[in-house]
Formats: C-alpha cells, structure tokens, sequence
C-alpha cells in the first residue's frame, strides 16, 4: 500500500508547473493554490489540510457517492481519504497534482470498501434515489426530471465498476486524460478508450431501461 | 472516411478538454450521414444527462469527523515533535563515525596512526557537523569528544596494541561491565570492543552488554557506526538486531543501503529488510 502511494506518477501538465512551489504559507487565504496547501501540510502545517476539506469533500462526496450507490459509504471514504493524505502526507511530491493524487487515494480507498464488502453496489434504495432527486433545486416541478435521474443512477449502478470509475472520473473536466491514466494505472490511450466505451454502455443501459418503462 | 473510423473518433468530438478545430473528416462525415448523427447524438445526450445528475451533499456527520480527526492528528503530531527535535541534530552517530572511521578496515598501522598523530585538538573543529552551530552544546560536544579520543587510545593500547589473547579481552569485557561505576567509561570501552576487536566472539559479547544501555542515543549512534565497519554477516544480524530492539530510526538510511546492496551477505540484506519494517 504504502509503496503504492509512493510510486504514485502522473506527467505534470504545463498547468502544474506554474504551481507555486513554495510551502510557507498563511492557510487561511483563499487564494493559495491547491497544491501550495498540500505541500505546507507535508511541511507540518496541518491545519491546512481544513482548506483543502473545504474545497474538495463536497465533488469527492458526490463522485463516491455515485460510484458506490450508497451515501453512508461515500462518507466513511471520503473520511478515510482524507485520513491518508494525513498520514501519507510525506509522500506528496513537488510536482505532484493534488486533484490527481485525491482520486488516486479514492480509488485506493473506494476498492477497499469494495473488497470489504464483496459487492457491486447495493440495488440502489429508492429512498436515496429520491434524496439526490431532491438535491436538485426546483425539484418536484417535474416528476419526469428526478424519473431521469433515477433511471441514469440505476444505469450508472449496471454498469462494471471499472466502467463506472473511469466514466465518472473522465467528466472531471479539471483531471487531465494522463491524470486519469495516472490514478488508473493504464496508458492514456487505453483510458480514453475505456472511458468512451463505458459511455456508450451507459447510453444502451440507459435507454434500455427507458424502454422498459414506456411499455 | 467511413462510419466506424468516424464512430472512433466520437471520443474527441465529445471532450472538452480537446483544443483546436478536431479534423474536418469527421464533420463532413456527420453532416451526410443520419446514422452517426443520431448516434452521436445519443452519446451527447447520455453525457449531458450525467453531467446534470446533482450530487448528493455530504451529511453534517462528515465535516465534524474530518476536523476531530485533524485535531487528533495535530495532538499527535505535536507530542511527537519533541522526539524529532531531540533527535535531529544527532551529533553522536558523526562523533562516533569520527572515531571509528581512520580505523578503516582494522589493523595495526591505523590504530597506530590515530593513537600516535591524531590530535583531537586539531581534527575535531573539521568533524563538526554542518549543521550545528558553535553554541554551548557543540562546544560540550567537542569536550566529550576530546575525551572519548583519550579514552579510544587508552582502550586501544589496552586491548589491541597488547594483542592479549581473546579470552582475556574477553573477560576484560565482562570485568568491565562489573567493575565501571562510570556508564560513559564502560558504554566507550564496550563500543569501542564491538568496533575493533578481531574476535567474533568478543564483538558479540560487547554488543550484548550494550543493550542495557540502549536507551542512550550515544550507544545507539556506536552500534550503527560499528555496523558500517562490520565485515562478519553473523555480527552484522546481531548489530541490526540490536539497532530494532533499541527503535533507532536514525539507523534507516544505514538499514536501506544494506538492503540494497550485494556486498552483504543475503542473510544481512534479510535482517536488514525486516528491520527497516520494525524501527
Ligand atoms: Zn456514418
């Protein structure tokens, strides 16, 4: 595990170079890119880690969440995510990309939930299908509207979790392709692949499933 | 171009991440052909669905746990600070390194040369470690090392220039251990047998008598010095023994390079593995 972490390599794209490579930082601005806050928690400056929370629970809650169809899961690996930043947090290298390594960690994390507990995800309960419903604004103007959304989350939940992953992860338009072939471990060319592959089963499913309503 | 080599493509139309005009093939492809426009169309209609799926919002649970745990973690991390601080600037493993290492290799002509010519006096100012400063600490440190050179002669002239046979130099050990009411006097005396002495057995009848001082970062510091000179793998696995038991993390670089180095005996390479998971 351990070595995983560390042996953890993504090509930096021109955007990471501009980084600011310096660590002494005041936490407390906003202004502080993401990668100058992780290396002042690497630094010791620990407290920094709560900017990087404030930023970035909230999309890796909702990609957990729809990864492994079920919220109470998405939180406890988002809680131990964060976790491993802290305790691996010497690992983080200078030209790293947060972004990259957090999912790097989700993935590790979200398979050892999965490994736990044997399981493509659980049917997905109704209850929570109505909750992301409701997560919407507006929602309940139009039944037709969280229908759809229920119908692509029961989509996404048929889908391999291989599938599932690497689809998710490509809609991160901040995650760059060599990024994703990073956190997955394959060449970009095969990401790129399975990514658009696991598009187009999504769509079948999808409207497979619209189908099967209609009649 | 035909419909599955544009249908390969389909990729590079739909991501954004894309800049610049994608190849004109494809575009003139899709304008004359309903199917992969409809096709397409499927495929950009599945992405925006995904994309406009809300995500769910994380539970108040999560924001408290993750700063409960922050605070564990800086509690932790301060209680452990003062062990760093002790530790890092560790002058005793280059004061012994100092020592030891004109020995090189052991033999008669080195001892010589360091009980004749050496002069701690001059030397030692050069030894300081780099990044020290001359505070009151470094000037006690030199002290101590002027006195632990006194001390290296005596013993070297005591028990090796003598050449007494090893079951003396061996009970000379064991006297010691009963005899100094001095522990710095004894740990010198034992490190300095665990560094030089020809005899396995004495060697590790030293080391043994070293443990139960193995608290003290100095003994610490000989034990790892004396491993870079050891040339007996059965001394070196008990040395790196020693160096786990006392949790000397200081030893690490040391344990690594041996680990990876071919020089060392496979069983050396072994200990020195489990011992970079133990300390
Ligand atoms: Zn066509």
């Amino acid at each position: 595990m351990i070595a995983d972490l560390t042996d953890f390599r993504i090509s930096s794209g021109p955007a990471n170079a501009r980084l600011a490579r310096h660590s002494n930082v005041d936490t407390t601005s906003p202004h502080h890119t993401d990668h100058a806050l992780m290396l002042a928690v690497r630094d010791g400056e620990l407290d920094a880690l709560g900017e990087l929370f404030e930023r970035h629970h909230g999309p890796l809650y909702g990609y957990l969440g729809k990864l492994t169809g079920d919220r109470l899961a998405a939180e406890d690996i988002v809680q131990t995510v964060f976790q491993r930043m802290l305790k691996y947090r010497h690992t983080y290298r200078d030209d790293g990309s947060f972004t990259a390594w957090m999912y790097h960690l989700a993935r590790r994390c979200a398979a050892d939930y999965f490994r736990k507990h044997n399981a493509a995800p659980a049917a997905t309960d109704p209850a929570d299908l109505q909750e992301y419903a409701d997560a919407r604004p507006n929602a309940g103007d139009e039944a037709g509207i969280s229908d759809d959304h229920a119908f692509l989350h029961r989509a996404l939940n048929r889908l391999d979790r291989d599938d599932r992953e690497i689809l998710l992860l490509s809609r991160f338009q901040e995650l760059s392709f060599a990024e994703i072939a990073g956190i997955l471990e394959c060449s970009v060319g095969a990401a790129k692949v399975r990514a658009h592959r696991a598009l187009r089963e999504l769509r079948d499913v999808y409207f497979q499933l619209q189908k099967e309503k209609t009649t | 171009m035909n419909c599955v080599q544009a249908r390969d493509r389909f990729a590079e139309l739909l991501d954004q991440r894309l800049e610049g005009p994608v190849s004109g093939d494809i575009r003139t492809h899709l304008a004359s052909c309903p199917a992969c426009q409809r096709e397409f169309a499927s495929l950009r209609d599945t992405l925006d669905r995904l994309d406009a799926l809300p995500a769910a919002k994380p539970g108040p649970r999560l924001r408290a746990n993750f700063y409960a745990m922050l605070e564990d973690e800086k509690r932790s991390a301060a209680a452990a600070a003062p062990v760093a601080a002790r530790r890092r600037p560790t002058p005793g493993a280059n004061v012994w390194r100092w020592i030891l290492s004109p020995l090189a290799a052991g033999g008669l002509l080195a001892l010589g040369f360091v009980a004749g010519h050496y002069s701690p006096q001059r030397t030692a100012p050069v030894t300081i470690p780099a990044t020290s400063s001359p505070d009151q600490a470094t000037q006690q440190e030199l002290a101590d090392l002027r006195k632990k050179v006194d001390s290296m002669t005596q013993l070297v002239g005591y028990s090796l220039l003598q050449q007494q046979p090893a079951g003396e130099r061996l009970k000379g050990v064991l006297a010691a251990q009963n005899l100094t009411q001095d522990d710095d006097q004894l740990i010198t005396k034992l490190i300095s047998t665990l560094a030089l002495d020809s005899s396995t057995n004495v060697r590790l009848t030293a080391l043994e008598a070293l443990y139960q001082h193995a608290d003290k970062e100095v003994v610490r510091a000989g034990v790892l010095a004396s491993l870079t000179r050891e040339q007996n793998p059965l001394v070196q696995v008990s040395m790196i023994d020693f160096l786990v038991a006392a949790k000397d993390r200081e030893a690490a670089p040391t344990l690594q390079e041996m680990a990876r180095s071919d020089k060392f005996d496979r069983s050396v390479r072994d200990a020195a593995k489990r011992a970079l998971v133990q300390i």
